[in-house]
């Protein structure tokens, strides 16, 4: 078992180890340094590019393209999941389609949905939300399809209709696989996001990390690469917290059943 | 789904009053639960009627409710013990307002005071069960049903119950439909005993007790009469488990 309160120090020692490893063979060598800035330059651009606000909007416009795909994935998986697991017919239905379109790599999808909806902010919502609406789809289905029976006809017995059941009893039982989905989703929809505003657009860290490194600032490209970073792990945190109140309930349960 | 179908539950042709405390007693896999299930509306029989309070079953009646033996399958794990048994009340449509008291109240009733905010993984099977109870009791219903409630329970548990569960019908006046294989749990908590063959089921057998209630654990169970009916229900179910 891991403790978290516990501070890593060996962790962190490696961690410094390895940036003055870098800081030094970087400024060993000139030609390197071209490609590998010494750490200490990157850190000077990053504080120059957001004293200056020169990062902000492409911040910014990351986010809000990272929020608006990955809300309505959520939205449409969780409620597409909960029919698809809930009646058999529909999932037996669907399963083959599902199999098929999820295992693909779905950066592949880009340059279609550049064919349809050109190279604007649609379009890279929409990748968004393609790519992150299959770990919620398929856990959801799993995890209305594990549910007891006993539980269902529990709702049942109380004479619950079957919306009531839906909302009361197959959503928080589903939940602890919906949120593993969700989780799994968040990294992939930053992924697209970012590849995505490489390929098309001129607003977002994706069009300025490849916007700097076209102009040779390489100190600046790394500068772009950790904000997308910094980005991906404090929307990761914020997921652990939400879901550690969510889902209190749970943890102590888990907890004594892994002993 | 393909496979053979099987004729659970024969020719069974009873009927239960109001306020009666009755059980069905019968060999393992006799079609017990068949039976309740169809009694609580959950599944629909192939042949036959079932009425509650004169109207027939089609689809789970309003004034009942089944208590399950898998009590920690029908919990709602994401639910405390108060979230529970107001589900309970939430179902049969009270307001949240007047709620909380009325199920605070139930769960000292169930001997749960304290244990409120605990969630269901925190208690142990005998709590839990009572926790099944006090949320089936806040629904209101006219009869309950239960589906061997005590049976995952151990002996002492399982005493404490009985005796919970008989208080619990003294003072709210309910039915009680009671399935079980233990006959001694159900001559000490029935009027009205039903001994069932084995599948196809059929009533065999049935049986008025008429020991004095309060009933108690030492003295009803001490009584001649007590060791009579058991032995000859059990002579009934092991000549069936050997037909």
């Amino acid at each position: 078992m891991n403790e978290p309160s516990k501070f890593n120090w060996t962790g962190w020692l490696v961690f410094g180890l390895f940036l003055l490893l870098w800081e030094c063979g970087s400024r060993a060598s000139p030609k390197l340094q071209l490609y590998i800035p010494p750490v200490s330059q990157i850190v000077v651009a990053l504080s120059h590019l957001i004293v200056s606000g020169q990062v902000t909007t492409h911040l910014l416009t990351t986010m809000r393209r990272f929020l608006e795909g990955y809300l309505l994935a959520a939205a449409i998986a969780v409620t597409v999941g909960v029919a698809l697991g809930y009646f058999r017919f529909a999932h037996s239905l669907t399963e083959m389609l599902i199999e098929f379109l999820r295992p693909m790599p779905s950066v592949a999808i880009i340059p279609v949905a550049i064919l349809l909806l050109g190279i604007g902010d649609g379009m890279i919502v929409a990748v968004t939300v393609y790519a992150s609406t299959w770990p919620i789809l398929v856990n959801t289905i799993d995890g209305v399809r594990h549910i007891e029976r006993t539980l269902i006809d529990t709702g049942r017995t109380f004479g619950l209709a079957r919306r009531r059941i839906l909302w009361q009893i197959v959503l928080p039982a589903a939940s602890p696989y919906i949120v593993t989905g969700l989780r799994v989703s968040l990294s992939i929809a930053l992924i697209l996001v970012t590849t995505a505003e490489m390929i098309a657009g001129n607003k977002g860290l994706g069009f300025f990390i490849l916007d700097e490194e076209r102009s040779l600032q390489s100190s600046n490209m790394y500068a772009g690469i950790i904000l997308v970073a910094a980005l991906g792990y404090v929307l990761n945190r914020l997921f652990v917290v939400l879901q550690e109140k969510a889902m209190k309930w749970r943890r102590g349960m888990v907890a004594r059943e892994g002993l | 789904m393909g496979g053979e179908t099987t004729v659970a539950i024969g020719n069974i042709s009873c009927q239960v009053d109001a306020g009666e405390f009755v059980s069905f007693v019968g060999p393992s896999g006799c079609g017990k639960t068949t039976l309740l299930m169809s009694i609580a509306g959950l599944i629909a029989p192939t042949a036959g009627k079932i009425l509650v309070k004169g109207r027939a079953v089609n689809g789970p009646p309003p004034n009942l409710v089944l208590v399950f033996q898998e009590f920690n399958k029908s919990l709602f794990a994401w639910r405390s013990v108060l979230g529970n048994v107001l589900f309970g009340l939430d179902a049969r449509g009270k307001k949240v307002r007047e709620s909380e008291g009325k199920a605070k109240a139930l769960i000292e009733l169930v001997g749960l005071k304290g244990f409120e905010s605990h969630y269901p993984w925190e208690l142990s099977g005998g709590m839990q069960q009572r926790v099944a109870i006090a949320r089936a009791l806040a629904y209101e219903p006219e009869v309950l049903l239960m589906d061997e409630p005590f049976g995952s329970l151990d002996a002492l548990t399982r005493l404490e119950l009985e005796d919970t569960l008989l208080r619990l019908w003294e003072e709210l006046a309910t039915t009680i439909l009671f399935i079980t294989h233990d006959i001694e749990e159900a001559i000490y908590l029935s009027d009205r005993i039903w001994v069932l063959s084995r599948r196809p089921s059929e009533i065999i057998e049935e049986l008025w007790i008429d020991f004095p209630r309060p009933r108690h654990q030492v003295t009803t169970r001490a009584e001649g009469r007590f060791m009579e009916i058991r032995n000859q229900i059990y002579k009934q179910i092991s000549n069936e488990n050997t037909a």
